[in-house]
């Protein structure tokens, strides 16, 4: 299976470098994109200097966006899957391979990278949206997603082309509520994640609120008109 | 509809008119997003000008003022705009993402292959 890592960075001139350092050296087998977005420290000259593979946003556009540029290079270059990956040290690259073998094994269109599997949760503020989040989707779906806001998704052909081709397709819990009511499959394998190893993360407190509306009305009004 | 009401309406409507003229004479916008203020401020001239429309209409929908139907009228054109603006914007956002992405995928820094400080023994290990 031909795999990209899609790393959208937007300031993350501290763990860009070892994080794809740790990547190559566990995933040899995989190919990886840094999506520059626009980022106003020294992301683009660590690129360049040392010599990842990226591409460079003139203007910083936002996360979806970043992201949607990287699938646009997937389905351009024919690639089977693609990983969102943060750049940020959070996601650990040995589950790529479990989830990789999961996608091929079940033939789904999603794969995530659950931190919930095992029956724990979050406590507080950050648990209560992903708890809301998981109802929304069984309400919705009928599917029980365990960790809807984990960032590590893993997505196959058909998507791939819907986030390079599609409208409005942002790498959030409400385009995989879309997808399986759209008759797409997806599973999640068990995981673990690490805290932020640096730089900022996109989702500050003040976007949060943002996200939650975007997320929850997206879920329950707009996909039925998608 | 008072006729202090009417003047007010017609002086508003003649210098919306006139600001939209002085733009697209200055090149401050374009003929085709000028239309829905031209004919806004027509309206308007119209509605000072004969104030029995306003009146039978208001009577019609059951407004004890006409000037409140006005005002209604007003609102709801103006809302409809805002709407139509924000509609617009997203799609200029969605496009300047699209051009802006299209900008990045043509300029591809590094190279592909995983082992990326210029290891040249990396091998092509998919398919």
């Amino acid at each position: 299976m031909h795999v990209l890592a899609i790393i959208p960075a937007f300031n993350e001139e501290e763990c860009l470098s070892s994080t794809v350092a740790e990547l190559t050296s566990q995933c040899p087998d995989i190919d990886y994109l840094v999506v520059n977005d626009g980022s106003k420290d020294d992301t683009e000259s660590i690129i360049r200097g040392e010599g990842l593979h990226g591409v460079n946003l003139p203007v910083n556009t936002g996360l979806t966006s970043a992201f949607r540029t990287g699938m646009k290079y997937a389905y351009r270059h024919g690639y089977d899957a693609a990983i969102q990956f943060d750049a940020d040290g959070q996601h650990m690259p040995t589950f790529i391979r479990t989830m990789a073998r999961a996608m091929d094994e079940n033939g789904a269109d999603i794969v995530i990278a659950s931190r919930f599997l095992n029956g724990e949760r979050f406590t507080g503020v950050r648990g209560l949206g992903s708890h809301l989040i998981t109802h929304l989707v069984k309400m919705t779906t009928g599917v029980t997603i365990t960790d809807p806001t984990s960032g590590m998704r893993m997505y196959g052909r058909s998507m791939i082309k819907m986030f390079a081709t599609g409208f409005d397709v942002a790498p959030e819990p409400d385009t995989v509520a879309w997808a399986i009511r759209k008759g797409n499959k997806v599973v999640e394998v068990p995981a673990e994640m690490r805290e932020r190893q640096g730089g900022e993360s996109y989702l500050k407190l003040s976007n949060v609120v943002k996200y939650m509306s975007r997320t929850c009305l997206s879920i329950l009004l707009f996909q039925w008109l998608r | 509809m008072a006729l202090q009401q009417r003047i007010l309406i017609l002086f508003g409507a003649v210098l919306a008119f006139a600001i939209v003229c002085r733009r697209i004479q200055k090149d401050k916008i374009l003929v085709e997003d000028s239309i829905y203020w031209v004919v806004l401020s027509l309206l308007l001239v119209v509605v000072a000008a004969f104030p029995d429309i306003a009146i039978w209409m208001a009577g019609l929908l059951g407004f004890i003022s006409p000037i409140n139907f006005v005002y209604l009228l007003i609102i709801a054109l103006l809302l409809i705009k805002v709407f139509s603006n924000s509609a617009e914007i997203s799609m200029l956002k969605s496009k300047v993402n699209d051009l802006a992405q299209e900008i990045a995928l043509r300029e591809e820094l590094g190279t592909k292959d995983t082992h990326h400080h210029g290891d040249s023994s990396a091998t092509d290990t998919h398919h």
